[in-house]
Formats: structure tokens, sequence, C-alpha cells
């Protein structure tokens, strides 16, 4: 968060799964309506009468009033702690970017998403999920001062990548983050958790080197340290049902692990030896029919080396006449 | 005459040793991502770079997945530019050499896809303009140059730059060579292990 890097590099390893945001846009030139169709479907009769925060910023910003449809698409649920709100708004960026004639980079979508999401809707967060979404792939994103962002690609081989996948396990608690909540909370006592989140930045490198180096158990401890210093920074980070989900893991042989999001529910993550994977499996399912937890799933996951970008362009006018 | 074999194969097997291994590893990935997407990827160069792109095509086409050819469906879609004779006179003999792949680069490009250039001094002009078309789409390019690797290793993406004299074509493209067949030999590990890995969970 900017509360951070604008006193010390803030830094993150990300990496991109194969979990997907499709948002369509088409031009209705004889509508002369905005619809936004996503799990409710809205048509009003101007962006700002728009119920959905996002897309009513995005058009109110593009200056777009009128005969516009927007549908979207999405591989999980919201507040899931995929980052899939951020992935929307990056495909959203991009999409009426495209719709408007704008060719757009990688960088420029990261960066418009961000704005969308931190100044134009007031929310609390960093941009590291704008970014993951945009270039995709496992990249260390450092966050200056200045607020620029550089951006350097993990140089992973396809053995570290699959053998990452054998040993990654992601449930989904089903409990709905307060994402904001918890963001705001660590801003407000941002000059309390200074300390602790320079070292977390600084965790980085070492993170970096045992992924290079396949050292999932390394990285797994690492990942641990991280998790534990992250609880420390905000007390609504967890809860006791998240707890008995990540303890159960644990217990059951895994090497480590974190909450994955902003915490307080969303989803937990473990790296763990292959042939304890069937253990942990059923210690984390057992914990979480303890706590009830109904929409409890395990999400498989893939990591791809792909970004956001335009699949496909209809705009027969436009394209035939620029 | 044993000097001179000496020589020339020492001077390729310097280029060898000294290959950009991050730019080659820069380039792995945006092929990985292209793949992904299924995305299209143009392949192109002059003289001796264009008979290394066909060359490549048809590895990366094909070859990568022949221990199972079945079981790919998903392949590569690589094509050399232009893909006809047909283009390359149109273009040369209607608007000029400038445009031969620019010119067919423009009637596909898309988004998704991809862009290799092959030119040993990396300031051939018809290189260049195709690969600044690549670049006002945002479309990656992996380029492969020589000598001081000139214009293209500028623009490039992925900058894989086989650092020699100015001059020493042979060498150049003899690299080149070299590493278009370890991209190839990369992705057939890969899908051989992809193979491996489902046979293992069935």
């Amino acid at each position: 968060m900017a509360s951070f890097y604008t006193r010390h590099p803030g830094r993150v390893l990300s990496t991109a799964i194969d979990k997907y945001v499709y948002v369509v846009v088409n031009r209705t030139p004889l509508i002369d309506k905005v619809s936004a169709r996503y799990s409710v479907s809205e048509t009003v009769s101007h962006p700002s009468e728009l119920q959905h925060t996002r897309i009513k910023a995005a058009l109110l910003d593009a200056g777009i009033t009128s005969g516009i449809e927007l549908a979207s698409f999405a591989s999980l649920p919201a507040k899931a702690g995929l980052g899939s709100s951020s992935t929307f708004s990056v495909a959203l960026v991009k999409a009426l970017a495209a719709y408007q004639g704008k060719k757009i980079d990688k960088g420029q979508a990261a960066e418009a998403a961000a704005r969308l999401e931190i100044e134009l809707l007031k929310e609390s967060m960093g941009k590291q999920g704008q970014y993951t979404a945009a270039f995709g792939g496992f990249n260390v994103f450092q966050f200056n001062a200045d607020h620029s962002v550089d951006v350097k690609p993990v140089l992973v081989d396809y053995k570290v990548r699959l053998g990452l996948e054998d040993h990654i396990m992601i449930f989904f608690t089903g409990l709905i983050r307060d994402a904001a909540g918890v963001l705001k909370e660590q801003e407000a006592s941002a000059e309390k958790n200074f300390e602790v989140m320079k070292a977390m930045a600084h965790s980085v490198a070492k993170a970096q080197a045992a992924l290079l180096a396949a050292d999932f158990e390394k990285l797994g401890s690492i990942l641990n340290e991280g998790w534990t210093m992250k609880k420390s920074l905000v007390s609504t980070i967890s809860n006791s049902t998240v707890d008995s989900l990540y303890l159960a893991g644990l217990q059951a042989g895994a090497w480590g692990g974190k909450m994955l999001g902003a915490g307080s529910g969303g989803c937990v993550m473990f790296l763990a030896p292959i042939e304890k994977k069937e253990a942990i499996r059923h210690a984390v399912a057992v914990a979480a029919q303890a706590a009830t937890l109904k929409d409890f799933k395990e999400i498989p996951v893939r990591f791809i080396q792909s970004g956001v970008e335009v699949l496909h362009d209809s705009d027969y006018e436009r394209t035939t006449l620029s | 005459m044993d000097q001179f074999i000496k020589e020339f194969s020492g001077k390729v097997r310097a280029t060898l040793q000294n290959l950009p291994i991050e730019e080659i590893a820069k380039a792995m990935n945006i092929l990985q991502a292209c793949y992904e997407r299924d995305g299209r990827i143009y392949v192109f160069g002059n003289g001796g770079s264009l008979a290394i792109a066909t060359h490549w095509v048809a590895d990366i086409n094909k070859t990568i997945f022949s221990h199972d050819l079945s079981e790919h469906t998903r392949r590569f879609q690589a094509v050399r530019l232009p893909s006809t004779e047909s283009e390359i006179t149109a273009w040369a003999n209607d608007v000029g050499y400038d445009m031969v792949f620019a010119g067919p680069l423009q009637n596909y490009i898309q988004d998704s896809d991809v862009v290799i250039a092959i030119s040993s001094s990396g300031n051939s002009i018809n290189i260049i303009k195709a690969v600044e078309l690549a670049k006002k789409y945002n479309v990656p390019v992996i380029g492969l140059s020589g000598f001081d690797g000139g214009k293209l290793n500028e623009l490039a993406d992925a900058k894989i730059l086989v650092n020699t004299e100015k001059g020493e074509y042979e060498v150049v493209e003899s690299a080149h060579g070299t590493i278009m067949h370890l991209i190839t030999k990369y992705f057939k590990n890969y899908f051989d292990r992809l193979i491996e890995r489902r046979t293992a969970r069935s």
C-alpha cells in the first residue's frame, strides 16, 4: 500500500493462476441505454445510476454515457481472496480502452485498474493484484516511492512450475472476506507495523531464491513466517476458523502456507510434500466440517504465463477505418 | 585447412558460451504465454534468417509434439511470414521491399500473438518496420540479432543478441540456429513431461 511504499520500497513475489475473468463490451448504437450484466442485470439511462460501483466509475471516467452493454464472466466467486476483483478491473479497463480504439500495454492496464480501485473508488489496497493479473507469470513487483512499479520476471522453467503445482494446495474457506475492513485497519496501523512490513518486503529475495531452486520446503517455511508476521499486523486478518484450518494443514504435514488475499476468510494455501497431500486434504476438510463451512472446497490451480489481453475485437467500422 | 576449421568452430563456440541466457528464458516464457492463450507466432528474416525461421516453424508446429501427436490437439501456431511467395513478390514489386514483412503481418496481428524477428545486423529496414508494427500493437517481440544488435536489439522485448564482429553472418546464423533448436527442445521436453504426468495420474 502507498502508506508503506512511499517510505520504503514494497516488494511482492506473485504469480497468475488458470482462473479467468472475461469482460464483454458491446456497442449498442440503437439502444440509448447503459446495460451491465453480472450476477444481476442492470439497464439504466446513465452510468451514474448503475449499482455496480466499478463499472459505474469506469464508464463515468471514460466519458461513456450511453449505447453500451457490458457483461462479465468469472471462474471464481468474488471475494474468494484470489484476486478476482482486481482481475475484473484489469479486464474492464483493457476492454474499455479497446472499445475506445486505444491500445494499452500491460503496465498501463495495471495502472488504470489500480487508479480505478484506489483513486476513483477510494479502496484501501495495494497494486499487486492488478499487476499480477495484467502481466501473468511469475514476477517480482517493486513499488517505489514515486509510485512507479518495477516488474522483474522470475524466470522459472517448466520443471519448477509443474513442481510447484504438484506441491501446492489451495482451499476456499467459503467465508467471504471483508478485505476493505482489514486493509483499512492495516493502513491505519501502518506506523506501528512499518518494521514488520519492511521485513516482509525483504523476505521476497529469499522466497525468489527458494522458488528458483525448486526448494518448496524452504518456500513453505518462508510463507509460514510471512503469514505469522502478517497476522501480527491486524487483529481482524485472521479468526479462529481460519486458524483452525491452517493448523490442521500444518499438523497433517504441510511445510507452510498462508491465507490468500487480505485474510479473515478467503482461501488457505499450503505447500506440502506430495505424499502428505491426501492426509492434509482430509484434515482440512474435517476442520472445515467442524466449523460448518458450507461452501468449503479445494481449488486446483495451474500457473499461467499469460496476462490480460483482448481476445476478440469485432469493431468492424473502427478497425477498417483506422 | 585445419586451421580454418578450428578458427571458425572456435568463434561459434565462443558465441555459444556467451549466450544471453536470461533473454532466451524470457523468450520461452513469452512463447509459453502465447501457447496458453492459443495465439500465433510470426517468424521472419531475410535470406538465411528466413531459412532458420522456416525450419523452426516445422519443428515448433509438429516435431515437438512428435512423441504423441494425437494427444496434443492444442499445438503451437507458428507462421513464417510472408507465408506465400506470391505475397513476397506482390509486396516487394508493388509497394517496396521494406514492406514484405510488415505488410503481411498487418493482415494477421492480434493481441494474443508474438513476433520473432531474425536479423544478423539487426538493422534490416523490412525487419524493423515489422517490429515497429508489432510494438504499436503491444505484441511481444523476440529479437534474434548479431554483431552489435542494431535497432532490433533495442526494440525487442526478449533481446537475444549473439554479439560478434560486424559481418560474421555465418557465425551469427549458426548460433541463431542453435538457439531456435534450444527453444524447440525445451518445449519438446515440456510437452513430454505433461503427457507423463497425465499418464501417472490416470
